[in-house]
């Protein structure tokens, strides 16, 4: 299977929020069910951010200007990286990559760690309390393995989500770059070329990188790995954390198998020791 | 929409005007997108900026309700720039017509207005006659269908036909009448009246006036922000004498497009919806027409296509009366309710309802509770009813309008009925888009509970009426007693696709009163005004057949009698893109997939795609050309390209004989047009509430238009409300909310009423966002979070500083999910002079922060 890609161009986008919602449905992940959950964001971005429950939004971002603003809207979501740091810094295998590039968590394996939360430049795996797992968008691959593009792409209007081989993606995202130069958008750039080894979701920046909030040659090193890591708490002591994520890095190939079903209560029990 | 959605990728420019298209009918913008990948530029005016604006080239903000001032300044820029369309104006409209001399008009008053009953007579605007023609109705005449046997007695009509100047130099024709009347709206002047800036409003002019060159094609795409005002109606007529001056009707990527506000409004208004209306955009007879003979005489038109009135009014009589329908009844034409002359539109009807005059209401998918206009009196005018039966998906807030908050819900007597409604996924039959397909949908699941299809719903509340009438008798029976219901199924439910073949019309089989050999009628042009035809909605003649090709002839095709809509032309669904004329370029035209009224035209008006020789204006975008013997035509052709004789022999028409606008009386279309309540030519008026003066005359308001007492009475004014206020909807929320406020995962992405306000205001009142704020004039008040934004700013107009804030009308009280403040209990029950459509879209209101 060659390696595909989603291509998100920001400059056809409506910011209609279907692919939120298809994404929502597809994966039947839940919205509330009384008004007294929900909050006024102050702006048209809601939910705010992303969640266990919420693995694709559109941020909007306004930029003033004499007549109107300059509206920009960006799919905020996984990025699906070449150099996935969630995949390194998974201390059980549950994060993996598929052969088209597509990255995903494995919920029976994932020990709710959250190395991949402290890890990814983007901010984008989510952990919910409720199950102690973490949770992002894994490109619908029930759909594209199907032969069908994933949720977000096929509901998409106006064209501005697209799916293909990555390489047809690239080009289209480059042609477009070039149009709207040529339309007066001479910050319009391609974004997830290079970066992190190369993206799976490449992105139109009608304005440039800056102005949708993508981060400039983003990177992963141990050192912020490390700084991440320091803050959390989640599964035992604060050693215990450092020796996986460290035993991870300096044993790639450690057996992980750490799972295992409790007979009596049918519930996966999490990972207890480290074995070296 | 003259043209329709796939058809916007071939414009030049896009004018977007009082519309919302990218969140309110998102699919639209993948054809603007696509004609924006060709180089067309795409412009949005509107008073806030919107996710249209986002995608524009060009953003124009501008005072709501002034569209009519932007308009006139556009002609006037046009007539001084001389950018007009001068082939098409000279070929296709009225421009060269000499009207009267009793014509005038002084200071926002057209001549012939009677201030007391706040009216026109507009014979006093009509044409120098050069010459009478009575109709021919001899046996070889036009209008020999006039004395067939069956036909009823009428006094035949004669044809005026107006004096002209084809130089268009006569002070009095309608080309110099019109330049002389726009002059007044100046550059300077419109800036003052919309608060453009100058340099803005005319880099828009330009742009858009760039479409008048032969061969470049402008759409406009509107909605509610031109129709919800007082004056709506004469916007989309503004619209539409734009798009006449730069030739852009009738063209590939032209058009005056109405984006429908709901999936099917398209077809509700062709099945005559509306007070005023009779299916196929037919008038409702009124106490003007106590005869028969007296509404052929009166609604028929004297040339055109509208000649043949009587035969669709005919024909729709014998499809709602059946066998009972015969010349010795008058066609029961003496069955339909004559209107008494009062409008009877929803403001109107809530109006006598507050006044107790009617007892009970029946709501289909309707929730004037949060919907209508100053929706807070309309909530308490339903308090007056006995009876109340409303029929929905959910339980909206009009179905439970006596708990809203502040009613007296112990005073409250109404007994309400709550009918459940299948959704469209659960009923099968026809949807009419914008663009005028018609497309059938399939039935996917079985209806939840009691759920119950529409039509089986009314099916079942007719036959229990028919029966009662039948066993107590009443007024009137045979009223209802004497309908036609042949529609139902062995079972005795009602079968869908036998209303669809009566909507499409037949021969009637003399021996069985049904269709004659089981299948419907292919053309409307062959429905007759004798009895022999019957037909529901005569622009519909041709959706409800179909064709297949005879395996012994392939040649031939053969209509089939078949009730299979897969197989009839609203189900077929052939996505080939191909010119049938060779060495042109494919369109999006889509003949075979579904099936547009009238008679399957994709872009109406296309005789005016050709100059008056029938060569194409553009040779890249062809739709029909006369290539010196016949017409080649690429969309099935808007005009009458060729008669056919009894014997089949074909003969083309030349094109100095075809029609440009052929259902006009001057079968070219009109710049300048009796039919207005309020003038030929559109003027600016102000909405009823503004902060301004009329700027272009001492003529305030609409000077045809009468204000209901409750509407009267709230009346604001700008010293005591000086803020602008217009009501808008999201792509997350539809309507009233009452389907989405009730979907988590859509109420998620808009979750609470807010209100948009300008960094000026919020500064000015103390207010950030997510501040709880009160917005308030003499019809109520709502509270709503603030959301202050750049996204709308105060413009200077008439020399002051207008402050304009917007929300929009999703919300209400009758959801767990989401709740919140109603912007219609702020909006006012004032309508237009020509349809009554409510001024939304502009009123006036003051704004402070909500005190802890």
């Amino acid at each position: 299977m060659a390696e595909t890609a989603i291509m998100y161009d920001s400059s056809k986008c409506t910011a209609c929020k279907g692919c939120q919602v298809a994404c929502k449905q597809w994966n039947q992940l839940s919205s509330p069910l009384t008004s007294d959950e929900y909050t006024y964001t102050k702006s048209f971005q809601a939910p705010l951010d992303l969640s266990p429950k919420t693995w694709l939004i559109i941020n909007f971002s306004e930029e003033d200007k004499a007549v109107g603003i300059d509206w920009n809207f960006m799919r905020n979501s996984c990025f699906h990286c070449t150099e996935a740091a969630c995949e390194k810094a998974c201390p059980v295998g549950a994060i993996t990559h598929a052969e088209n590039g597509a990255v995903s968590i494995n919920q029976e394996k994932c020990i709710g760690c959250r190395y991949c939360v402290a890890s990814c430049p983007f901010g984008v795996p989510r952990w919910d309390e409720a199950t102690n797992t973490t949770f992002k968008c894994w490109q619908c691959q029930d759909r594209t393995t199907a032969d069908r593009k994933p949720a977000c792409v096929s509901t998409c209007p106006t064209g501005a989500l697209q799916f293909g081989d990555r390489a047809d993606m690239l080009a289209a995202a480059r042609d477009r770059v070039a149009e709207l130069k040529e339309a007066g958008f001479t910050k319009a750039e391609v974004y997830g070329e290079n970066e992190l080894g190369g993206l799976h979701t490449i992105v139109v920046a009608q304005r440039g990188l800056e102005a949708h909030g993508l981060i400039r040659d983003p990177k992963i090193g141990l050192t912020d790995f490390w700084q991440l890591l320091k803050p959390l708490g989640g599964i035992a002591a604060a050693g215990v954390v450092g020796a996986l994520g460290f035993s991870y890095f300096m044993a790639r190939d450690y057996s992980r198998d750490t799972m295992v079903l409790d007979d009596a209560t049918g519930q996966l029990v999490k990972v207890t020791e480290v074995k070296k | 929409m003259t043209n329709h959605w796939t058809d916007l990728q071939n414009s030049d420019v896009v004018m977007i005007n009082g519309s919302n298209a990218a969140e309110n009918h998102p699919i639209s913008m993948k054809w603007v997108q696509a004609a924006k990948e060709k180089g067309a530029k795409l412009m949005v005016i509107d008073p806030r900026f919107s996710r249209s604006a986002a995608l524009a080239d060009l953003y124009v903000p501008i005072r709501s309700g002034t569209d009519m001032a932007f308009y006139g300044g556009l002609y006037n820029y046009i007539f001084e720039n001389e950018l007009w369309h001068d082939d098409y104006v000279k070929a296709h409209t009225n421009a060269s017509f000499i009207v009267k001399d009793t014509y005038s008009f002084d200071d926002g008053l057209f001549s012939g207005y009677n201030a007391e009953k706040k009216s026109y007579d507009a014979t006093q605007w009509g044409y120098v006659v050069a010459e009478e023609v009575p109709w021919d109705t001899s046996p070889t005449g036009a209008y020999s269908w006039v004395t067939k046997p069956g036909t009823p007695a009428f006094t035949p009509l004669v044809n005026k036909k107006a004096k002209k100047d084809p130089t268009l130099q006569d002070p009095m024709c309608v080309f110099q009448l019109m330049k002389t009347h726009y002059s007044r709206y100046t550059p300077e002047m419109v800036s003052k009246v919309t608060g453009i800036d100058q340099d803005l409003l005319l880099e828009a002019y330009k742009m858009y006036a760039a479409t008048g060159e032969p061969g470049k094609a402008g759409v406009v795409m509107y909605a509610m922000g031109q129709t919800q005002h007082s004056y709506g109606s004469q916007n989309c007529r503004a619209m539409s004498v734009m798009q006449l001056l730069l030739g852009n009707i009738g063209i590939a990527g032209g058009g005056v497009d109405a984006l429908r506000g709901e999936s099917n409004v398209q077809g509700s208004t062709d099945m005559g919806l509306l007070f005023g209306n009779l299916p196929g955009y037919l008038n409702a007879p009124t106490k003007a027409h106590p005869t028969l003979a007296s509404y052929i005489e009166k609604e028929t038109q004297y040339a055109g296509w509208w000649t043949n009135r009587p035969k669709y009014l005919i024909s729709m009589l014998k499809e709602w009366y059946g066998a009972y329908a015969t010349l010795e009844n008058n066609y029961a034409y003496d069955m339909m309710p004559k209107n008494d002359g009062t409008p009877h539109s929803h403001i109107h009807m809530f109006e006598a309802m507050e006044q107790g005059k009617i007892e009970g209401l029946m709501l289909w998918g309707q929730n004037p509770a949060v919907g209508g206009p100053n929706c807070s009196q309309e909530r308490r005018a339903m308090a007056n009813l006995k009876w109340m039966v409303a029929v929905d998906l959910w339980e909206t807030e009009t179905a439970i309008f006596w708990k809203a908050p502040g009613a007296d819900t112990a005073a409250i007597d109404t007994e309400v009925f709550m009918l459940p409604a299948a959704c469209h996924y659960e009923k099968q039959g026809e949807v009419a888009n914008s663009g005028r397909w018609i497309q059938w949908r399939y039935k996917a699941v079985e209806p939840p509970g009691e759920a119950k299809d529409d039509a089986e719903i009314i099916s079942e509340i007719y036959l229990k009426l028919k029966e009662m009438y039948e066993a107590e008798g009443g007024a009137n029976p045979e009223q209802l007693t004497k309908l036609n219901w042949d529609y139902l199924d062995d079972a005795g439910h009602i079968d869908i696709t036998k209303i669809a073949l009566g909507i499409n019309g037949y021969v009637i089989d003399p021996a069985t009163g049904g269709p004659k050999g089981g299948v419907g009628l292919a053309s409307f042009a062959n429905l007759q005004a004798d009895g022999t035809t019957a037909c529901g909605v005569w622009i519909y003649t041709g959706y409800f057949t179909g064709n297949y090709i005879d395996p012994d002839d392939p040649e031939k095709k053969k209509t089939i009698a078949s009730m299979d809509p897969t197989k009839m032309k609203a189900g077929s669904r052939n996505n080939a893109d191909e010119p049938l004329i060779e060495g042109t370029k494919p369109l999006g035209l889509y003949l075979g997939w579904s099936w547009a009224w009238p008679l399957n035209r994709r872009i109406i008006y296309n005789r005016c795609s050709c100059d008056a020789k029938g060569n194409p204006y553009n040779e890249d975008k062809v739709l029909v050309k006369w290539d010196g013997t016949k017409w080649l035509r690429n969309d099935v052709p808007d005009f009458g390209f060729q008669a056919v004789a009894a014997d089949g022999t074909v003969t083309p028409t030349p094109p100095e004989k075809t029609l440009s606008f052929m259902m006009t009386n001057e079968t070219v279309a009109k710049l300048f047009g009796s039919g207005m309540k309020e003038g030929p030519f559109p003027e600016h008026y102000e909405p009823f509430e503004s902060p301004l003066d009329n700027q272009l005359s001492s003529q305030q308001n609409n000077p045809a238009v009468t204000v209901v007492e409750s509407a009267a009475k709230t009346l604001g004014t700008p010293d005591k409300f000086p803020i602008v206020m217009t009501t808008f909807r999201l792509t997350e929320h539809w309507q009233t909310g009452g389907l989405t406020r009730n979907l988590p995962w859509l109420v998620e992405t808009m979750p609470k009423m807010f209100v948009e306000i300008s960094k000026d205001l919020a500064e000015e009142k103390g207010i950030v966002s997510g501040d709880n704020v009160v917005i308030e004039n003499n019809r109520g008040a709502i509270t709503a979070y603030a959301m202050v934004t750049g996204r709308i700013k105060p413009l200077t107009a008439g020399g002051q500083t207008v402050h304009q804030i917007a929300a929009p009308w999703h919300w209400g009280y009758g959801s767990t999910c989401s709740v919140g403040g109603m912007a219609n209990d702020l909006t006012p029950n004032i309508g237009d002079a020509n349809t009554h459509i409510p001024e939304y879209k502009t009123f006036l209101v003051d704004i402070r922060k909500q005190e802890v």
